[in-house]
């Protein structure tokens, strides 16, 4: 796996942000704050990421419940040509794709629902994707903005895609990703807070949802080279308790395969992941 | 050695020296505030966005805690950078101490800018008019072949073979430090003249445009203008065609200069007439460490000290010229060597080897461009020491002093030019005195006072 060299001629600043936006309609429909609202501030935030360079590079994924999507790309022929004079092209076109996406990721059934619990978005996707385009960056050319990532996520963590994620985060980890995460829901999200003590990212959970465009452009607009000189937001306690590969539950105790390290709740004689 | 460089600072530096009322005119247009927030340091930028949504005025020390003892001197740099661009407006407040507030001109502008995006002045225009729109590829030859023409008539006008429209009093202004000229001798480049050679093309560019508008000033126009238009002009598309009609008087007339140094190209249709913008010219907004004009490099050096350059433009030929030994020329290669005597050559005309060196570095060749380093080892050492060569020996003006009557004069001397700081060199058993010559007048009246 290659590790990504330092771009030699670029500016220091010029970043490749990778947005994953939670889209779940069943987190959504219970918090107190408006997705639209929720929206406008963030479109603000990835505007003014884009005014300050002209080499900067915005992609959203939007995260639903049964699928992700790219809904986003700066760096796409599209958005060059400005559709009407009264709303910039990253609205439009955001806003049109992310409207089909929702409408498709409805109309997908979940396979294992619980019912009473809220299903949540599939984070682990998500990332998969923009560790995907982040690895096509890398090979573009001897010359490619910093990459990171930035999750903006509510809903809680599905302890079924634990294996997928942390996956995920080792390879972030190992391609030098940084996965920042502004979590607005209740309780923090153990995944993300693993995820960015890992990868050297920021966790942070907003205290104010209004001010949301304050805090994302204070805390997360800042590029990879200035975070060495600025005191960011530190994490106060990491959650790192694992999940289990059989019953995809969180344990605190359980059983390793010596060879693979695969979790277990219960004994088993043959591991399920390396067959020893 | 000579010391003389010339940096071509970008526009920034020319911008942050004009006064703050004409600032604040300039900062009324959205695309100026956002070319101005693109050309600051990164910690400046975190600053603006972060301040800019707050309309009173936040104390300095508050902005300061958020940086590490480390980036201390980097939140200086950043601080000063943006009130000297009239970007913070700094006041004293009693409670707080100094306060920092976003210009409010500015401020406006940039939300303005943020909320509704850019709209150009002009619109493109339509297909049905425009006819023979050139593609993009077409455009860049274009644009390159252009300033090269120029390049070319700006150092050794007899070797061209298409004149542009420039009028020779505007070339001569770009050549003024460039060129020099003695009597009866062809004009000669001068130590800039060559530094000026083997800079990339956007600091080329830069410097030029420096030179354009620093000689409109003395014309008459106004600087202001100038760059607001030309920052404008940078925000348009590549190759959209764009109504000359949508232009004033002003800005007519610079259009056809920059359509000489091919930053645009102009067309003419049945009825109208336009222009098109090309990657020069969306470069103007790109700040110096940013450059998206990465053409091809054409330079392979060889660890055998050979130099292969896949050209066929006179341009170059000139260029390694002036540091290597061209041995032959080919259809599409240009060969030669890197000797001593080449090398001579280019020091006592003042190119240093760190300038051979970036250029060789930014015009490799795609094959060995991937190479680390592109450029072998042995050869930069090689340049480097035959450098140093010729610095082996400082001069420095000195006077001398011999036949002391007595030890103690030759000590007095000795500790007067100590004080002066201007003792080179002494040797006290045949009391023998070298001192600078600026402190030689110190040293006479303190010996004639012992006298």
């Amino acid at each position: 796996m290659t590790t990504s060299a330092p771009s030699k001629n670029y500016a220091d600043d010029v970043s490749l942000l990778v947005v994953t936006l939670d889209t779940n309609p069943f987190f959504w429909s219970s918090f107190p704050f408006h997705f639209s609202e929720f929206l406008s501030q963030v479109l603000a935030f990835l505007n003014s990421i884009l005014l300050l360079g002209q080499l900067n590079q915005v992609v959203v994924i939007a995260t639903g419940c049964n699928s992700c999507s790219y809904v986003y790309d700066s760096a796409s022929d599209k958005n060059h040509a400005s559709t009407n004079g009264t709303m910039p092209a990253i609205y439009s076109n955001l806003l049109h794709n992310l409207d089909e996406f929702v409408a498709k990721d409805q109309q997908l059934t979940t396979p294992h629902h619980k019912p009473g619990t809220i299903p949540s978005s599939l984070l682990s996707g998500a990332l998969s994707m923009a560790l995907c385009y982040i690895q096509r960056a890398f090979r573009s050319g001897p010359m490619h903005p910093q990459p990171r990532i930035l999750c903006l996520q509510g809903s809680t963590d599905g302890p079924e895609q634990y294996v997928a994620i942390m996956n995920a985060i080792f390879s972030a980890q190992r391609s030098v990703v940084p996965v920042d995460s502004c979590f607005i829901g209740s309780n923090n999200s153990a995944f993300l807070q693993q995820a960015s003590y890992i990868t050297g990212g920021i966790y942070y959970r907003p205290p104010q949802m209004e001010g949301l465009f304050q805090y994302l452009s204070t805390v997360f607009a800042t590029d990879l080279h200035s975070r060495e000189f600025l005191r960011l937001p530190k994490s106060l306690g990491v959650d790192f308790r694992a999940s289990c590969f059989c019953h995809k539950q969180t344990i605190d105790m359980g059983y390793v395969c010596s060879v693979c390290l695969s979790i277990f709740c219960e004994h088993h004689d043959k591991c399920s992941t390396c067959r020893l | 050695m000579p010391e003389v460089r010339i940096i071509a600072k970008n526009f920034m530096d020319m911008v942050a020296s004009m006064p703050t009322i004409k600032l604040d005119k300039l900062y009324e247009n959205g695309f100026i505030c956002e070319a101005i927030l693109r050309s600051l340091p990164p910690l400046a930028k975190k600053y603006v966005l972060q301040l800019f949504h707050i309309d009173g005025p936040v104390p300095a020390k508050l902005l300061a805690e958020w940086v590490l003892p480390d980036g201390l001197s980097k939140h200086k740099v950043a601080i000063d950078r943006l009130v000297q661009l009239g970007v913070f407006v700094e006041a004293l407040d009693s409670k707080n101490g100094k306060t920092y507030k976003v210009n409010p001109t500015y401020q406006r502008s940039l939300q303005k800018l943020l909320v509704h995006g850019g709209t150009l002045p002009r619109e493109s225009m339509p297909s049905n008019i425009t006819v023979r729109l050139p593609t993009l590829e077409d455009l860049e030859t274009y644009a390159l072949e252009q300033w090269e023409c120029f390049l070319l008539q700006l150092i050794s006008p007899s070797h061209v073979d298409k004149t542009l429209n420039i009028s020779s009093s505007l070339m001569k202004v770009f050549q003024r430090r460039l060129l020099s000229q003695r009597d009866r001798e062809a004009p000669k480049l001068t130590e800039s003249g060559f530094q000026f050679l083997l800079m990339d093309t956007n600091a080329q560019l830069w410097y030029i445009i420096r030179e354009y508008i620093t000689n409109s000033e003395e014309r008459g126009v106004d600087a202001g203008d100038l760059i607001s238009f030309m920052l404008e002009l940078s925000f348009h598309v590549i190759g959209e065609a764009y109504n000359i009609n949508t232009l004033t008087e002003f800005q007519r007339n610079i259009i056809k200069d920059l359509a000489d140094l091919g930053l645009v190209k102009l067309q003419q249709g049945r009825k109208e007439s336009w222009f098109i913008p090309t990657k020069l010219a969306t470069n103007l907004s790109v700040s110096m460490t940013e450059s998206s004009s990465r053409k091809e490099g054409f330079v392979v050096v060889e660890t055998n000290f050979r130099v292969y350059a896949y050209s066929t433009s006179k341009l170059h030929c000139e260029i390694l010229r002036l540091f290597s030994r061209v041995e032959y020329q080919l259809p599409n290669l240009i060969v030669g060597a890197i000797t001593k005597e080449s090398l001579y050559n280019a020091f006592d005309n003042g190119i240093t080897a760190d300038q051979i060196v970036s250029f060789f570095r930014q015009n490799a060749h795609p094959r060995v461009a991937q190479r680390i380093p592109a450029v072998p080892e042995n050869v930069t050492d090689q340049i480097r020491l035959w450098e140093s060569d010729l610095n082996r020996v400082e001069m420095t003006e000195a006077y001398y002093y011999d036949e002391f009557p007595s030890r103690d004069v030759f000590e007095g001397a000795c500790d007067c030019a100590r004080e002066w700081s201007g003792l080179l060199w002494e040797d006290s058993k045949k009391m023998h005195l070298v001192v600078k010559s600026e402190v030689h007048t110190y040293v006479r009246d303190f010996l004639r006072r012992q006298k």
